[in-house]
């Protein structure tokens, strides 16, 4: 799993590669609530280019979740598309999340 | 090992039959997630039937490895991927204590505050078969999905 991110404007962009599972949900996770924690107020986690989630990566997802909303941060999905759709819809965890089509999308939702 | 009549011969390099055996931590299983996508490219399976694999291993071995042993120690745990026709199955066997897989209660999918429970959920959602049997102190969990795009 790879994060790369990015800003635009006061909106935050992390950008996941790879597998979201047992061996990287840590990290992930790990990463997203500290940029909560630091005080980024908008995030948009693009999840295009993930591969597949697991429960332990839907995990990560919850917890950055409750991070964001304990800090009034805003957070969005997007790139949620092909078999990590599937899982999403296979979990329940689609209404649980803002999601967005695209990463421009997201950053446009998240500054309104 | 034997192959069955239904299973091509193990001829050249892709074998129909592919073993790993890892130890109890949880960085091992990404030794799987890549056998699992050698052994995907190799008989050129649909990349949702390679995900459904993926998954459902990640979601049973964290399991087993999280929960499956009353001591500390190194333990062996066995992933077999085997091509059939039309189908892949997997066995895993572990000797941790006694686990039936499925005789767990599906998940309440409308609670709000649930973080977990949802790993076997994905197990059965996204295999076709599933069997269980404890042998000789050695839980044994076959799956089997069948390819389809």
């Amino acid at each position: 799993m790879k994060l790369v991110e990015g800003m635009s404007d006061d909106v935050t962009i992390v950008e996941a590669y790879g597998r979201l599972d047992s061996t990287t949900a840590k990290e992930f996770g790990d990463r997203l609530v500290s940029l909560v924690q630091s005080g980024r107020g908008a995030i948009v986690v693009d999840l295009k280019n993930i591969d597949y989630i697991s429960s332990a990566g839907f995990r990560a997802l919850l917890i950055t979740k409750k991070a964001s909303a304990e800090k009034q941060a805003k957070l969005a999905l997007c790139g949620v598309i092909g078999e990590v759709k599937r899982l999403f819809e296979i979990s329940a965890f689609t209404d649980e999340f803002l999601i967005c089509p695209t990463q421009a999308e997201g950053i446009g939702k998240l500054r309104q | 090992m034997a192959n069955g009549p239904s299973f091509p011969s193990a001829a050249g390099s892709s074998s129909a039959c592919s073993e790993i055996r890892i130890a109890n931590t949880m960085s091992e299983l990404a030794r799987v997630a890549e056998l699992v996508d050698a052994f995907g490219a190799d008989h050129k399976l649909p990349n949702s039937v390679i995900v459904a694999l993926n998954v459902s291993l990640d979601e049973i071995l964290n399991n087993i490895i999280s929960y499956g042993y009353d001591d500390t120690g190194h333990h062996d745990i066995v992933v077999r991927l085997e091509l059939g026709r039309e189908k892949v199955e997997v066995v895993v066997e572990d000797d941790g204590k006694p686990f039936n897989p499925l005789e767990v209660a599906p998940p309440n999918l409308s609670d709000k505050s649930r973080a977990g429970g949802v790993g076997l959920h994905f197990v059965r959602n996204l295999t076709d078969e599933l069997k269980y049997a404890r042998r000789d102190g050695i839980n044994q969990l076959r799956l089997m999905k069948k390819i389809t795009e």
